[in-house]
């Protein structure tokens, strides 16, 4: 009898809730939305560090601890190897490699692609990907590139997660290899 | 995903009473009577049905069970898990062509073994010192998928398969358990083995809601269980039962926001409310198991492969008739 009392009362609770759980449909995540809020920097200076593979290498430079890598859409940009990286001279021009480069995000909200001064003029912003996804509970933040090529990062405590949004521009800057793994000559 | 290594005991206060009353009814006779032994083997066949769900569901958690009401222990160890496939780039739901739903494929799978024994005491002064003990092992492996109709509500509709194996034996060290050993053996009531399939689907509804950075998840999950025997010791001995499951959970994950080793520190747990029905809740002798579980872990998603979490878990479990505890290394994944 209290069984059935209760299998009654959990399911009149448990009607409504579905009801209310069933209503709106799922949608695709999407980066090219544009992000609620007033345009502006959302934080800056976010470091991260970014694992890229594969990488052919395409110029050294050992002097000068220089290399530079093409990227599997044909992009290249050189990059400062690190003095931690012992393994610089072990790497020749053709290889493949799994780099891990420090980089430092900056995460802005823009309006039309520009950010509004001060001072009423605007200047337009060269981003390198817009935010996919945020998780903040699991600091992940997904960021698709202009190329479409996609990257989850897992931001530190520190990082204002909860202020950004799909459709959050990101600007991306990284210049020094930290850790080289050869794949294959 | 996630991994369960936990422990239980049950219904194993009405074996002694049958056992004793098949050696008071065979103590004058050298055979025991058919309407006793068409008694025990039925009370044996819900028992292996329930003990293998209970040793081999995943759904379930393992432990160390003591019963309240009958001087049995229950140990039940486990390793298994569920989880919900990743698709594409991003490792998340698809989208079901432009109907508004979503999907992932669905994982699950567990094994683990069963050790209940009754040693029967002062309140069965003619077979004190005697023992009756089940040991089952269970496997079990299925799938499905999980339909998300909008960002937070979730159906998972699976089927999984299932073999368990079930011995039991009954040490006799009473003179009159000696005496009588033989003919409970003949009329095929101890010491036997069994081998049983079950097939096992069910349907999982669930809400996840993230408030700040707490997520909270509510599910309802309905599970029928059909369970037949083969290739028994007793040709008397034969399974063909049906239970049901009806578990509800409610499920928090908080970050505290402090590192430890490099990684955020969370904490959280569940409380849930297992209903059984059929041959599971007449196997177990009772209706419900109320589990209150607490974990530690360390936040490893994205930072290990797979890896949503390591750390430690406790579950304290209680029904109308036992009480239980399991503790262990609580791992999750996210594939």
């Amino acid at each position: 009898m209290e069984k059935k009392v209760i299998i009654s009362v959990v399911k009149l609770t448990l009607l409504p809730a579905l009801l209310l759980a069933l209503t709106g449909c799922w949608t695709t995540p999407n980066a090219n939305v544009q992000p609620a809020g007033k345009p502006g920097l959302i934080q800056g200076g976010i470091p991260v560090e970014i694992i890229q593979e594969p990488v052919t290498v395409t110029a050294i430079d050992a002097a000068q601890r220089r290399l530079t890598l093409q990227h599997a859409n044909e992009t290249t940009k050189t990059f400062v190897v690190g003095a931690m990286v012992k393994n610089l001279d072990e790497i020749k021009v053709g290889d493949i490699l799994k780099a891990t480069v420090k980089a430092e995000l900056s995460v802005y909200i823009l309006a039309d692609g520009k950010l509004p001064n001060a001072d009423g003029t605007s200047q337009t912003i060269n981003f390198d990907a817009k935010v996919l996804l945020v998780d903040p509970s699991y600091r992940l933040l997904t960021l698709q590139f202009n190329n479409g090529q996609i990257l989850t990062i897992k931001a530190g405590l520190d990082v204002l997660l909860q202020k950004m949004a799909p459709g959050d521009a990101v600007v991306m800057r990284s210049n020094e290899i930290t850790a080289i793994a050869l794949k294959k000559p | 995903m996630k991994l369960k290594s936990m422990f239980t005991p049950l219904r194993v206060g009405m074996i002694a009473a049958v056992a004793v009353g098949l050696f008071v009814a065979s103590s004058a006779r050298a055979q025991l009577p058919p309407d006793v032994v068409k008694e025990a083997l039925s009370l044996a066949s819900t028992r292996v049905e329930a003990f293998d769900i209970l040793g081999g569901d995943y759904g379930l958690s393992g432990g160390s069970y003591k019963s309240t009401a009958q001087n049995v222990d229950t140990s039940v160890s486990k390793f298994g898990g569920m989880g919900d496939i990743g698709i594409g780039e991003i490792g998340g739901p698809a989208p079901l062509g432009n109907t508004g739903i979503a999907w992932q494929p669905r994982l699950q799978g567990s094994m683990g073994s069963l050790s209940t024994e009754k040693k029967f005491g002062n309140s069965n002064p003619l077979i004190k010192g005697d023992k009756n003990k089940f040991d089952t092992f269970a496997i079990q492996f299925g799938g499905g998928a999980r339909f998300w109709l909008n960002d937070s509500f979730s159906i998972a509709p699976t089927i999984m398969g299932m073999y368990g194996y079930t011995a039991n034996s009954y040490t006799a060290n009473s003179a009159f358990g000696k005496a009588n050993l033989a003919a409970a053996r003949a009329a095929g009531v101890v010491d036997w083995d069994i081998n049983t399939w079950t097939i096992r689907p069910a349907t999982e509804l669930a809400y996840v809601y993230t408030w700040r950075r707490t997520i909270f998840t509510l599910s309802s999950s309905g599970t029928y269980y059909h369970t037949e025997s083969f290739n028994s010791t007793n040709p008397n001995l034969t399974i063909n039962g049906n239970s049901e499951m009806w578990q509800n959970k409610i499920d928090v994950d908080v970050p505290l926001g402090v590192q430890l080793f490099n990684h955020e520190l969370r904490t959280g747990g569940y409380f849930s409310r297992s209903d059984f029905y059929g041959d599971l809740d007449t196997g177990l002798n009772t209706e419900h198991v109320y589990e209150a579980h607490g974990r530690v872990v360390l936040d490893f998603l994205g930072q290990l492969w797979k890896c949503q979490w390591i750390g430690l878990g406790y579950s304290y479990l209680w029904g109308s008739n036992f009480t239980g505890v399991t503790y262990g290394v609580d791992v999750a994944f996210r594939f």
